[in-house]
């Protein structure tokens, strides 16, 4: 007989893996000193220490350059290690806060903003102060590469549709926490149909229910605020309202 | 092209669970018959899914990812997920393509993620019916190497379950004509292989996926479907023996063709063509009973280097969704094995296996290992035509069943094994007259068209 | 500031009486009062609020769209109702003091409430609105129509601090007693909108988080408000837990001794029976799970995910992620003050916890969940505040004038969460502990990382008070009587109908009923029971489209007779 503990795989302790990577340090992103030393900050949601990095990285280096190689694949790192359990919400919340900030910095030294990858329209409800499902769903969308036209909290139906005409987004959204005010979102769907914006819609928030939101056109529910830059690729790759609502909902 | 005239293993003894003479690596590094016994799941999409691609996407994204997610959460070190393809992935070759690229995404995710050992086998439908188009020369044979071409750029295997003889074959079958079973399987199915899989492996060559094989799912499984159970009575358990046997001399021309294994599940052969090649072979028993019932649930596990449950449809079940499931049942099965050549039990836990279903039927004597080597010894041992080896495995494998004394015979089985027997003895010596005669017997038979086979 | 008007004359020899009403979210609560002697003659409760929806938005959200008259109307009848319960004999009514929330004050008095539905000031400048003041007032009977009150009865209302913060956080301001003393304490209110006040160094800091309806067993699926027979609390014996269930006095007394971990044959010999489980149940499930491991937010580590309080009562993981959400608005809630007010977490010494989930929540699990500041030394369960007060201005009505400098001393430095960024962050960190499993130790570095107040963990155990225990303390001597029928129950006979029941099917809350052999049949709707304006599963279901769900409160408001 062999021994019992000889290595034949006959099962793995995926726990301890994980484990074991937990407090894993963030993989390297840049081999320009300089460059990682941007990405350290951003990776560790330190939006002042980024901001003081780029602008010494401005120095010497070509904005585009930090962008694509440090405060990009910083966040892609910071995605990552949200995705194995080892960063949670805020902190990516905090790391988006710092790429905006460092590419802000960059985008002022190019004299142009830098190409983002879509529009999407964000909003808070009109009558409704609580943003903070917003707010997440701006870092997350920004944290993909997205450009957020972050309308704020409490805007009127009318403002969302102007905002969607001229920025003409792949996506909108709109968050609320009351029932009271969720009232506004098939208005501002009808309002972007009959100008023959067939935006989806993302709805979310509070009380905002599934069968509400599938309730009128161009309408799709949103679970979670970190389903966001899923359904904004989808709408990139050209879904519909209708399709991303047969692959998100129900 | 030459046929096999030798055996991998010099002896039964040889062969064993988890390793094969030639294991294969994946494009993912995934050895497959290199000491250890993988599952290999097997989810397909509910009716209705298949309506747009969408969500047929959406369908399989949620069974890959149960199946995923159920090997992390309960240890399994790896794992193959197959898709066949419904007839739209093969129709319209870009849904095979964004269907495995998708897969084989998620996959990579895990990979990355946990460290899991995983690949993904894409099963190419052969939508060639021989019935209705040309095999050689119709849209739908451009369609099937389209989808190799399409699928082979993501997939880590790729296999087929081709068609060719199946028109004989339904005709034969229901009219228990062994001679028509014989012409069917092993001169018309083996043409047709020796003309489709040069062009299946130089395109997985291209793509750098691994050519694995194929079956005779739809002509020895049909027969052994038809014999099924102790009760029913269509088909002799004899003749449904003898059409795997047959199946043998049919299964091996993907191998010499260049297909390197790990021959497809439901490939019952599949004992035989590993003790002649000595390559990797995927197979299933009883965690396949959600897709089949058959008598030889352990057996099939004596020499396999995959355990699959050959199909489930997704649908919610207490423990999870059924390919989370069967992904959990066939990783404990998996487990067992792997324990046992851990411990140096392997051979043991074999005998198991075999005794446990060596009796129950005669489809399960007859891929017991020794046996199996047995008609591989006769199949290589008359390699002078498609036909003769064939015959061969036939008549050995007649043989076999009426020398052990154990093995029991209804008299309507025994009467019509003996009828068999005569008539495969009665039949021409070389592959040419016996074309001859069947071209003559069977060229009128519906949908039959010989040019297709180069005849 | 008003004063009260001079007791008008009664006829010699009757008893002059005072009804003191608690108009709760979840429901109404009266008592009467002897003016001669100031005893509790009798108490009065309601088993359910009698407007559809389970939070004081679905209730505005009713009166937006039926209109307030309507919500006035539906309201009145229940008050109504609640009086002629009360033992009030021969004697005569002649004063009535009620307290509540804004939103429920305004719906009472049939004033003023899209300032209340909309918090945001565009939507409320494009409206139109000016919010009004709500100060307090007292005014004769006759000007409330349809309450059924002598004409000259007079009708106290006390004032609000802001539109989220009413009466009813002043009650628990005066009758926690906590500007009586030096040390730094909180006082917190635990319902749907947890009203809480820090008093730190002298000065009062005042604010509402939206915690949600599962503080008070509601959006938890076996959840229910505290009523006999649902399950307050749990209590460890070796390895079970001991249900503690509240009886038919509201009483909590042993239940049935209970695994976790499975589901229980239903043990018949074992105390009260249990049906439902209450938002304090709720909490000492989370605690208790948390401490034997068989919870690690978000997930329940037992074999079928549930944690389990014996036959057909369960706690499910989108449970423990509703109810996380609300432990930790209150604890954000609680941040955000300490933070305006310059006070550290370990400042606070003494937490009174109020309402009816703050009169049964165990203080030591609802400690180590956060609801609690974690090194308090004493907590005082104070019960429900809002009936106090009411009782007080009952027999006292000239504290109107401490009440209302008290409310225009608060909106100096009083909060509003939504608008600041420490709620917003506390409150991302408690949604990531209690939805994604954060573990604590980086919820602390963050804190350090936004440069909050740090975050000491649980240490000692506090002195437990009960001030109050049970919900209403004195009943009086004539008793409780409980009006389990609220609301009106509206049946109609809809032209198209089949009777095919789809609309009882969609309903979630079982609050549509078919009667009647004729075609069409008639639908009835409970309107207490219905979940409100916002649900509406009905409607898309009715296949014939007949069904609409405002015809059942329209009804209402034709037919709403005055109450002499």
């Amino acid at each position: 007989m062999k021994d019992a503990m000889s290595p034949v795989p006959i099962f793995t302790r995926y726990d301890l893996t994980i484990d074991a990577r937990r407090g894993e340090a963030a993989r390297r992103i840049s081999e320009d000193p300089l460059l990682q030393r941007v990405a350290d900050c951003l990776v560790r949601g330190d939006e002042e220490g980024t901001a003081t990095m780029v602008a010494e990285a401005l120095r010497s280096r070509d904005p585009r350059e930090v962008i694509d190689q440090s405060l990009i694949p910083g966040m892609k790192e910071v995605g990552r290690l949200w995705e194995i359990g080892e960063y949670f919400l805020p902190q990516v919340i905090l790391s988006s806060d710092a790429m905006v900030a460092g590419i802000t910095l960059c985008e002022e030294r190019m004299g142009r903003a830098m190409e983002k990858k879509a529009k999407v329209v964000t909003h808070t409800a009109e009558g409704d102060i609580h943003d903070i499902g917003q707010a997440i769903v701006n870092a997350l969308l920004r944290a993909s590469g997205f450009d957020v036209v972050n309308l704020g909290a409490d805007v009127p139906v009318d403002e969302v549709v102007e905002a969607c005409r001229v920025h003409k987004p792949v996506m909108v959204t709109g968050t609320a926490l009351m029932t009271t005010t969720m009232t506004a979102f098939p208005k501002i769907a009808a309002r972007l149909k009959q100008a023959g914006l067939q935006i989806p819609f993302v709805c979310g928030g509070g009380a905002v229910s599934e069968d509400f939101v599938t309730g009128f056109e161009l309408g799709v529910w949103g679970k979670e605020a970190s389903q966001a830059p899923g359904m904004a690729e989808d709408a990139l790759n050209g879904l519909g309202w209708s399709e991303m609502r047969a692959k998100w909902n129900g | 092209m030459k046929l096999s005239d030798s055996m991998a293993y010099a002896s039964a003894d040889e062969m064993i669970f988890g390793s094969a003479k030639k294991p294969v690596t994946t494009r993912r590094g995934l050895v497959i018959g290199g000491g250890l016994v993988i599952p290999e799941v097997v989810p397909h999409p509910r009716p209705g899914s298949e309506k747009d691609l969408r969500t047929l996407l959406r369908e399989f994204e949620r069974a890959t990812g149960d199946i995923l997610e159920r090997c992390v959460s309960v240890g399994h070190p790896s794992v193959v997920v197959e898709n066949e393809h419904v007839f739209q992935m093969t129709d319209d070759p870009s849904w095979g393509m964004e269907i495995a690229a998708q897969t084989t995404h998620q996959i990579d995710d895990y990979i990355e993620k946990y460290g899991i050992k995983a690949a993904y086998r894409s099963t190419v439908a052969d939508i060639r019916k021989p019935d209705m188009v040309d095999l050689r020369n119709s849209d739908r044979t451009r369609k099937v190497l389209e989808a190799f071409d399409a699928c082979a750029k993501y997939a880590d295997i790729v296999s087929i379950e081709s068609l060719g003889g199946k028109e004989v074959f339904d005709y034969s079958i229901i009219r228990n004509d062994i001679t028509g079973l014989l012409f069917s399987q092993a001169v018309l199915g083996s043409r047709d292989m020796a003309w489709l899989w040069p062009q299946i492996v130089a395109i997985a060559r291209k793509r750098g996926a691994v050519p694995g094989g194929d079956t005779d799912c739809a002509q020895a499984n049909t027969a052994m479907f038809m014999a099924a159970g102790y009760i029913s009575k269509d088909v002799p358990h004899t003749l449904a023996a003898l059409c795997r046997a047959i199946a043998v001399g049919r299964s091996l021309v993907a191998y010499e063709c260049g297909a390197l294994g790990p021959g497809k599940d439901c490939g019952y052969e599949n004992p035989i063509i590993k003790a002649v090649t000595g390559l990797p072979m995927s197979m299933e028993g009883k965690s396949c009973a959600c897709a089949h019932s058959s008598l030889c649930g352990n057996v099939m596990a004596a020499v396999c280097d995959l355990w699959s449950n050959e199909a489930v449809e997704y649908h919610h079940m207490f423990g999870g969704s059924s390919p989370a499931v069967f992904a959990e049942i066939l990783g404990y099965d998996t487990a067992a094995m792997n324990s046992a050549i851990s411990l140096g039990y392997e051979k043991q836990y074999q005998a198991c296996l075999v005794t446990s279903d060596r009796y129950r039927s005669l489809q399960g004597f007859i891929l017991c290992p020794d046996n199996a080597w047995a008609i591989g010894k006769a199949v290589v041992d008359n390699n002078e035509s498609y036909y003769s080896r064939a015959r061969a495995a036939a008549i050995t494998c007649a043989e076999l069943m009426l020398a052990d004394s154990q093995v029991r015979f209804t008299s309507f089985e025994k009467d019509a094994l003996m009828g068999f027997a005569k008539e495969l003895d009665s039949l021409p010596a070389t592959e040419a007259d016996f074309i001859d005669l069947c071209l003559k017997k069977y060229g009128k038979v519906k949908g039959f068209q010989p040019a297709a086979y180069g005849l | 500031m008003t004063a009260a008007p001079a007791t008008p004359p009664t006829a010699r020899g009757r008893a002059r009486l005072a009804v003191a009403m608690d108009l709760g979210t979840s429901g109404f609560r009266a008592q009467v009062l002897d003016l001669s002697s100031g005893e509790v003659i009798s108490t009065a409760v309601t088993a359910r609020h009698p407007l559809p929806g389970a939070n004081v938005i679905d209730h505005l959200h009713f009166a937006l769209e039926l209109g307030v008259e309507t919500a006035r109307e539906i309201i009145l009848q229940t008050v109504n109702q609640l009086i002629g319960l009360l033992h009030t004999g021969n004697g005569e009514v002649v004063r009535l003091a009620v307290c509540g929330n804004p939103t429920q004050l305004s719906l009472f008095q049939g004033s003023e409430i899209r300032d209340l539905a909309f918090a945001g000031p565009r939507k409320l400048k494009a409206l139109g609105v000016e919010p009004p003041e709500r100060a307090a007032t007292v005014r004769p009977a006759s000007e409330f129509p349809g309450l059924a009150l002598p004409s000259g009865c007079a009708v106290i209302v006390p004032p609000a601090v802001r539109h989220e913060v009413g009466a009813d956080a002043l009650a628990l301001i005066v009758r926690s007693g906590i500007t009586d003393r030096e040390e730094t304490a909180i006082a917190i209110d635990y319902g749907t909108n947890a009203e809480m006040a820090l008093l730190h160094r002298g000065r009062l800091f005042t604010g509402s988080a939206a915690a949600g309806p599962a503080l008070e067993g509601q959006h938890i699926v076996c959840g229910s408000l505290a009523m006999p027979g649902t399950i307050a609390d749990l209590i460890a014996e070796g390895d079970l837990h001991r249900l503690i269930v509240l009886d038919a006095a509201m009483q909590p007394a042993p239940g049935a001794l209970v695994d976790l971990r499975k589901p229980a044959e239903s043990d018949g010999a074992a105390g009260v029976p249990a049906t439902k489980i209450t938002g304090t149940g709720t909490i000492a499930a989370m605690d208790q799970g948390m401490e034997r491991g068989l919870v690690v937010p978000p997930r329940i580590l037992t074999g079928d995910r549930r944690l389990h309080f014996g036959d057909g009562i369960f706690l499910t993981e989108a449970d423990v992620a509703e109810a996380g959400k609300a432990i930790g608005a209150v604890r954000a809630g609680y941040f955000t003050l300490l933070n305006e007010a310059g006070a550290n977490v370990e400042d606070v010494r003494t937490a009174y916890l109020a309402g009816a989930s703050g009169t049964y929540m165990d203080a030591i699990k609802a400690r180590r969940l956060g609801l609690v500041p974690p090194l308090v030394k004493t907590v005082r369960h104070i019960g429900n505040t809002s009936l106090a007060l009411a009782r007080d201005l009952a027999l006292e009505p000239e504290k109107l004038d401490a009440l209302d400098a008290l409310a225009t001393k608060l909106r100096e430095t009083h909060c509003l969460f939504a608008a600041t960024k420490t709620f917003s962050r506390v409150y991302v960190l408690e949604l990531s502990r209690w939805t994604e499993g954060m573990p604590m130790a980086t919820y602390r570095d963050l804190l350090r990382q936004y440069g909050l107040p740090e975050l000491p963990p649980v240490s000692g155990t506090p002195v437990v008070v009960h001030e109050a225990e049970r919900d209403i303390e004195d009943h009086g001597r004539m008793g409780l009587a409980t009006l389990q029928r609220v609301g009106l129950v509206v049946g109609l006979r809809l032209d198209g109908c089949t009777g095919c029941r789809a609309c009882l099917d969609a309903c979630p809350a079982g609050a549509l009923a078919l009667e009647g052999i004729f075609e069409p049949p008639t639908l009835s709707l409970t309107q207490a029971l219905c979940n409100g304006v916002a649900c509406r599963r009905c409607e898309p279901a009715c296949p014939s489209g007949v069904f609409h769900l405002n015809a059942f409160f329209e009804a209402t408001a034709s037919r709403a007779a005055p109450i002499a």
